[in-house]
């Protein structure tokens, strides 16, 4: 891309006297903004189609006999334009007249009040009186859905959330109803919305039209701190902006179009904070007495589990201790976990749900996994997309809205393997439906051009590996339906491409591509070298103490199946509910000795443990996650809530415990930024630039991987699954989302 | 849901008719609103459904179109028209006489659903004002009295007489006229296509086919000087050299028959006395330029004219006039009718295109022009009902000879309705550059009572306002821009002396704000703000600050809006506040020029 727009050409305008260069193409209400210059507008929404409805950005230029809108008007060589005439300024004044009669100027009461376009514009350029004394139009407000209103006097019909709601969220669940003065938008289901509740719309509208049911007549735009940080549901790593009251989150979104996901956010990303403030929050340490938990001050729960954990150790068997790490919790917290297991309890029994093969991805492409890494920007401007499996739109809703806006854009192609009929199919030049299973099999024959497919399979397939081998750039994705093996089978068929060909990975979750880079994995280290690796082991041994077992350790299905059967003696659980995922059901906790958990909610593992550690969400402290696409971003605590610690403070705390009972070092970090040094410095991937991470940008990894004279790479059967989570859910953190729970369209999620 | 059979073999029809199956939205919504007398949710669903469209993209479209409901009308929906050209004959008089006659209000239904009132917009019988329409049918030169029996009829379960001809087409010629497209008017029959081929009929497209290039047929259209009828004047010839000759895709012709401007009602005899004229000029313009298929986009409101296109198509089909291989040349053409549902603004061109391809009818972006980006994003021409019916007329006598009835730069002939205060309303053909004096004086019989003369709108609505003083010149498109004004479509509305400029411009204000699509803020906002001013000032509550603010508000819209239609709007605003602004300071006053304030403020 790069490359391309240094060739392009450029032109030069001239913009209130100065020469002003641009690409030739470039609009001139862009090219004004490139120099600081504002052109008022409301309909002119970069990346949504063009309008010329608000008349806002209406310029002078030289040898045009009317003023122009600049949001149409292409910038060409030698074009003469004014933006600050008297004509222009009377222009934008009188539009502003024209706006504000049928507009119900109840800023006072209004939530944009502060924060809203129209209010900014006339306080810019409007006149300050008014000569409109006829009756308004006038509409009662109405209610769409739970979490969007529709007040209709304040709407300036800039269309932007009919737009954003058909072509970049690709629903059309809003319209232009009636004509003339009395347009209005309208829900497509008479009097109210069904759709994705994403909210787009809502925050994309410039005046006090739309809003959102969770946050309206609830406080004020400047009676709140501004916090961005990383949304903690899916792998996608959205930044959402989290306006805070009080320490306690008011709502979500990200207007400011910062981060990899602009301003796009989805129904979870933008309302799903609620969770934060949910009445069973775990705001305590508790420990069992009996068969009940009962809340005890920090001091006595570290100290019980310090002192459980010394015993199970004393008791001599090395291999007792399972620990399972959080796909949701830091990079640093989840380092410092498998820290923990490794260096301070000596086993490699560490893993974490994992629902994509990150390891796989990585292993396979070897060497070249560095290059083949594909961001979620990459993938915005790819030329052609090939998805095999996985449904975006529910479960990675960034990747499905880069997917429509590089379709939109760039006119990409997208090509889908998959065995259900998904939303981006009807945006796909070409949908390939195999059986359930049959993925991998369909893959070895783009590959090989082996195996036994139906004729008609057989054709659709030869016309997509056609169609591929025409592009010079190609993205691939796929969800957890391609693990182990069959990731061979795709980088195979990938390498064979003419093209540019980068992956990536589709998993659930904020953090499980960082619980992989941390190494929280039974047979890798951090940044995925084999345990088997003297030298790695070596490395690491020397940072942290201790001695670092050679062999691979038990994978998560395996240690609770250990637990419950009685050959594991502890096992120590951080951010995850393992028993709901892994365990026989109504076996609990079987024969285990010890079980510690950090959790938020009293989940089927909490319920179950000894010890319960009251831990923090993700808005609730700071740190690094690593998206799906494996970019790092930074977490910034926003809210507080009384009682919960972060991962990182536990961890820290009961290092200090055990070292005072004789195992392991205390871990002597200050802040979490001390512990991502550590790691910067550990693993090569993530010594990336910090200036980028700390302006708030996302750092893409580059995986630095040797094989290590290991062979074929394979898992087994069901160790990488999907948590088939959809729009309104969100594993265990879903449930407790009232807001998300409370959606119609999220009963009628299968 | 339950169609009847009839319904369901349309919709079929309809849904194979076009090349984007959403074309037929709009048509497949008014003829399920002809069977069920509503658009009900149901219907929305299984229109959706059948158009593979999101429920709200229907609901959307119907919500723009002024003859879609989503509520029931009476059986017998009246629609009386106020517009200026009826106002002036007494449609608003026809309106209170229909209200106290069937008891309710305007859009009101009576307790048996039998009638139902609505107030419209000018419905093209402007020649024949008072006119209204009862569900499709015309009814003209009204009287209370005319009135009262229309509705008995009805009343008694029987079809009144309507009218079988639009009024004031049929009538004596004047030495001044010159009939050259309107020449066949009055012949018996004149609509069947035989009555056509014995009067010189499809001649011309012998000759275009068989010994005619393409470029020969665009350079005869440019020699004869031929300007869009519409309203622009924008030479044909020109504007179908524009399309890309190398384009790859399908070309469009559309005939844009959605005419609607208030004053102008020479489409409908067009298509009504001559449907064949029409079908031959274009397949004669398809062929100049390369399109293969036409669309005749007719106004919602003339049904019966579209059925009177239809069988005349068949005809033309079966004659082998249309469709492949037309008169053994290789050259293939396909024409069908498209019905509008009520939106003056769908006759701006690119709003068209887009009703036609069943949205909304918002104008578009310009560029693209729609040579190069128009109907479905593809190379379109769309013409005026009457420039493609000249064009056979052209190419039969040669361009110069048409070019020679007018006068230079405004080749031929033109149709001028003419309506208001003058003593035989009609539609007459003249040629270009004919004295405006001399022909409302000398051909219309000039101002019945004797009265003076006070104004004149020359094309339209949209044109701006002449005094008495001003009209002696010569109509054609260039003296009339150095007037002031514009030739527009020729619908002509005079006014005498009686008449109150300030109620005119109230009146042409209602009608703008009605039709503003809504899509930009200036025409939206503007027009809406300016109606209700000019109705209080009217009323009797004007200040002095108002007559300024509507110069004001008028000339903050003027070439400001996305389209054409907030510059008609404020056109005539302006001129009437300009050239009769003391009748606005006599408002302030108490006197009117017809009645007195306090029977404004009993208006109110």
């Amino acid at each position: 891309m790069a490359d391309q727009k240094t060739e392009q050409k450029l032109v030069t305008l001239k913009i209130n006297g100065a020469d002003t260069q641009v690409p030739a193409g470039t609009l001139v209400i862009e090219a004004t903004r490139r120099i600081g210059t504002e052109v008022p507008s409301f309909c002119y929404y970069p990346g949504l189609s063009l309008q010329a409805a608000c008349r806002m950005c209406l310029i002078e230029v030289e040898k045009m006999p009317k003023l122009q809108t600049a949001c149409t008007l292409v910038a060409t060589e030698g074009m003469v334009v004014k933006t600050d005439s008297e004509q222009v300024r009377n222009a934008r004044k009188y539009m502003l007249e024209f706006l504000l009669t049928n507009h119900p100027l109840d800023c006072p009461v209004c939530d944009k009040g502060g924060e809203c376009e129209l209010q900014d514009m006339v306080f810019r350029y409007g006149a300050d009186t008014s000569r409109f004394v006829e009756e308004k139009i006038h509409r009662p407000e109405e209610k769409w859905s739970d979490l969007v209103y529709y007040d209709a006097p304040r709407c300036i019909l800039c269309f932007r959330c009919v737009r954003v709601c058909d072509e970049g969220m690709d629903v059309k669940a809003l319209g232009v109803g009636m004509r003339g003065a009395h347009s209005i938008i309208i829900p497509n289901r008479e009097d109210h919305l069904e759709c994705e509740e994403c909210g787009m719309c809502i925050d994309i509208c410039p005046v006090g039209a739309l809003t959102s049911g969770t946050y309206r007549y609830k406080t004020r735009p400047w009676e709140m701190q501004y916090h961005s940080t990383i949304c903690t549901h899916c792998s996608n790593g959205c930044k959402t902006t989290l306006s805070v009251r009080n320490h306690e989150i008011m709502r979500a979104n990200n207007r400011d179009m910062s981060g990899i996901n602009k301003d796009f956010l989805c129904v979870k990303g933008r309302f799903g904070f609620d969770f934060t403030q949910h009445p069973e929050r775990v705001r305590q340490p508790l420990v069992r007495k009996g068969d009940k938990l009962y809340p005890v001050s920090w001091e006595e729960a570290a100290q019980t589990a310090a002192a459980k954990l010394k015993a199970v150790v004393d008791a001599g068997n090395k291999d007792a201790f399972g620990f399972i790490g959080s796909n949701r919790t830091s990079n640093e917290e989840n380092y410092l976990f498998q820290r923990m297991a490794r260096a301070t309890f000596g086993t490699n029994n560490i893993d974490h749900h994992r629902t994509a093969d990150f390891t796989g991805l990585v292993t396979t492409l070897g060497d070249r996994a560095g290059d083949a890494m594909l961001t979620m920007e990459q993938l915005y401007q790819s030329k052609a997309v090939l998805l095999v499996g996985n449904d975006p739109t529910n479960q990675n809703p960034l990747v499905a809205w880069q997917i429509r806006s590089g379709i939109r854009h760039f006119a990409s192609k997208l090509f889908v393997i998959n065995s259900a009929e998904i939303k981006l199919e009807r945006k796909a030049t070409q949908y390939i439906k195999v059986a359930p299973g049959q993925e991998a099999a369909a893959l070895r024959w783009m590959a090989h051009e082996e195996g036994q497919l139906g004729h008609e399979l057989v054709e659709q397939l030869v016309a997509l590996k056609a169609a591929l081998e025409q592009e010079s750039e190609v993205a691939i994705v796929f969800g957890a339906e391609i693990s182990g093996a069959a990731i061979a089978l795709l980088t195979a068929f990938g390498s064979k491409l003419p093209g540019q060909v980068r992956y990536m990975a589709l998993a659930d979750y904020a953090n499980s591509r960082g619980a992989a880079d941390m190494g929280v994995l039974p047979d890798r280290l951090p940044g995925y070298a084999y345990v088997d690796n003297a030298g790695a082991r070596e490395a690491f041994e020397k940072l942290w103490g201790g001695v670092i077992p050679s062999q691979a350790g038990m994978t998560a299905p395996q240690m609770v199946e250990a637990a419950q059967s009685g050959k594991l003696k502890a096992l120590y659980v951080m951010g995850a509910n393992p028993l709901a995922h892994f365990g026989t059901l109504g076996f609990g906790r079987g024969k285990l000795d010890l079980l510690i958990v950090h959790e938020m909610f009293l989940t089927e593992t909490a319920n179950q443990a000894d010890i319960v550690f009251a831990a923090a969400s993700a808005y609730e402290k700071d740190g690094t996650v690593t998206n799906t696409s494996g970019e790092i971003q930074l977490l910034h605590k926003a809210a507080e809530i009384m009682g919960p610690r972060t991962d990182f403070d536990l961890l820290r705390i009961l290092s200090h415990q055990l070292e005072k009972l004789g195992l392991g070092k205390a871990f002597h970090y200050k802040t979490p930024s001390a512990v991502f040094e550590e790691i910067r410095k550990a693993v090569p991937s993530y010594n990336v630039q910090a200036a980028g991470l700390l302006t708030g940008g996302a750092e893409p990894t580059r995986v630095q991987f040797s094989r290590n004279g290991h062979g074929a790479y394979d898992v087994p059967a069901g160790l990488i699954r999907s948590a088939q989570d959809t729009l309104f859910t969100s594993g265990t953190l879903g449930r407790f989302c009232t807001m998300m729970e409370s959606l119609p369209e999220a009963e009628a999620q299968p | 849901m339950e169609l009847s059979a009839q319904l369901a073999a349309k919709f079929e029809k309809l849904q194979t008719s076009y090349p984007v199956k959403r074309s037929a939205l709009i048509p497949m919504l008014m003829y399920a609103q002809d069977e069920f007398g509503v658009i009900s949710d149901e219907m929305v669903t299984e229109i959706a459904r059948r158009l593979n469209l999101h429920e709200v993209q229907v609901e959307e479209t119907l919500a723009y179109y002024s003859m879609l409901h989503r509520k029931p009308w009476g059986k017998n929906h009246v629609q009386v028209c106020t517009n200026v050209a009826c106002m002036l004959r007494g449609g608003n008089e026809l309106l209170d006489r229909a209200k106290k006659r069937l008891n309710i209000g305007n859009k009101e239904v009576t307790s048996d659903g039998i009638f139902s009132l609505e107030e419209v917009e000018c419905i093209g019988a402007c020649t024949g004002a008072p006119a209204m329409q009862v569900n499709y049918d015309f009814y003209e030169n009204l009287t209370p009295l005319r009135f009262d029996r229309i509705i008995e009829t009805l009343d008694a379960g029987r079809k009144p007489d309507h009218e079988p001809v639009t009024s004031g087409a049929l009538h004596p010629r004047s030495p001044l006229e010159i009939p050259v497209i309107s020449k066949r008017w009055g012949i018996p029959n004149s609509r069947k296509i035989d009555t056509y081929i014995q009067n010189e009929g499809y001649q011309a497209l012998e000759k275009a086919l068989k010994e005619m290039a393409p470029e020969q047929i665009i350079e005869d259209v440019k020699k004869s000087g031929l300007r869009g009828r519409g309203g622009a004047g924008f030479p044909t010839g020109m504007k179908w050299s524009f399309v890309p000759k190398d384009s790859p895709k399908p070309k469009y012709l559309i005939c844009n028959a959605d005419e609607s401007e208030p004053g102008s009602c020479k489409d409908r005899p067009l298509m009504e006395l001559d449907p064949h004229q029409l079908i031959e000029g274009m397949v004669i313009a398809g062929r100049a330029f390369g399109a293969h298929e036409g669309f005749i986009y007719i106004r919602g409101e003339y049904r019966y004219v579209l059925d009177i296109m239809d069988i005349a198509l068949a005809e033309a089909y079966e004659r082998g006039y249309l469709g492949k291989n037309i008169l053994g040349t290789g050259f293939d053409f396909d024409l069908i009718t498209h019905t509008g549902a009520g939106a003056y603004e769908c006759g701006e061109e690119s709003a068209l295109m887009e009703s036609l391809e069943g949205k909304r009818g918002n104008p578009r972006i310009k560029p693209p022009f729609p040579a190069v980006v128009g109907l479905y994003g593809c190379p379109t021409v769309i013409n005026n009902a009457e420039t493609l019916s000249s064009v056979p007329a052209i190419i039969r006598m040669g361009g110069e000879a048409y070019a020679a009835l007018g006068t230079s730069k405004n080749g031929g002939t033109r149709m001028l309705c003419v309506s208001g205060h003058v003593v035989k309303p009609g539609i007459y053909e003249v040629p270009l550059g004919l004295n405006m004096k001399k022909f409302i004086y000398e051909v219309v019989g000039g101002i019945p009572g004797g009265k003076k003369l006070k104004a004149v709108i020359p094309g339209g609505s949209s044109c701006p306002f002449l005094t008495a003083d001003e009209i002696d010149i010569p109509m054609d498109f260039d003296s009339l821009a150095k007037a002031g004004s514009m030739l527009g479509s020729g619908g002509m509305v005079v006014m005498d002396e009686d008449t109150c400029m300030v109620d005119m411009a109230r009146r042409v204000m209602h009608f703008y704000a009605h039709e503003s699509c809504g899509w930009c803020i200036p025409c939206r906002e503007g027009t809406s703000w300016l109606m209700k001013m000019l109705d209080r000032f009217h009323a009797g509550y004007g200040t002095a600050a108002d007559i300024t603010n509507v110069l004001e508000l008028s000339k903050n819209m003027l070439g400001r809006t996305f389209c054409a239609l907030g510059d008609a709007a404020a056109m005539p605003t302006i001129s009437i506040v300009e050239k009769w602004r003391n009748e606005f300071e006599d408002h302030l006053q108490g006197r009117c020029a017809y009645k007195n304030v306090d029977a404004l403020l009993g208006a109110r």
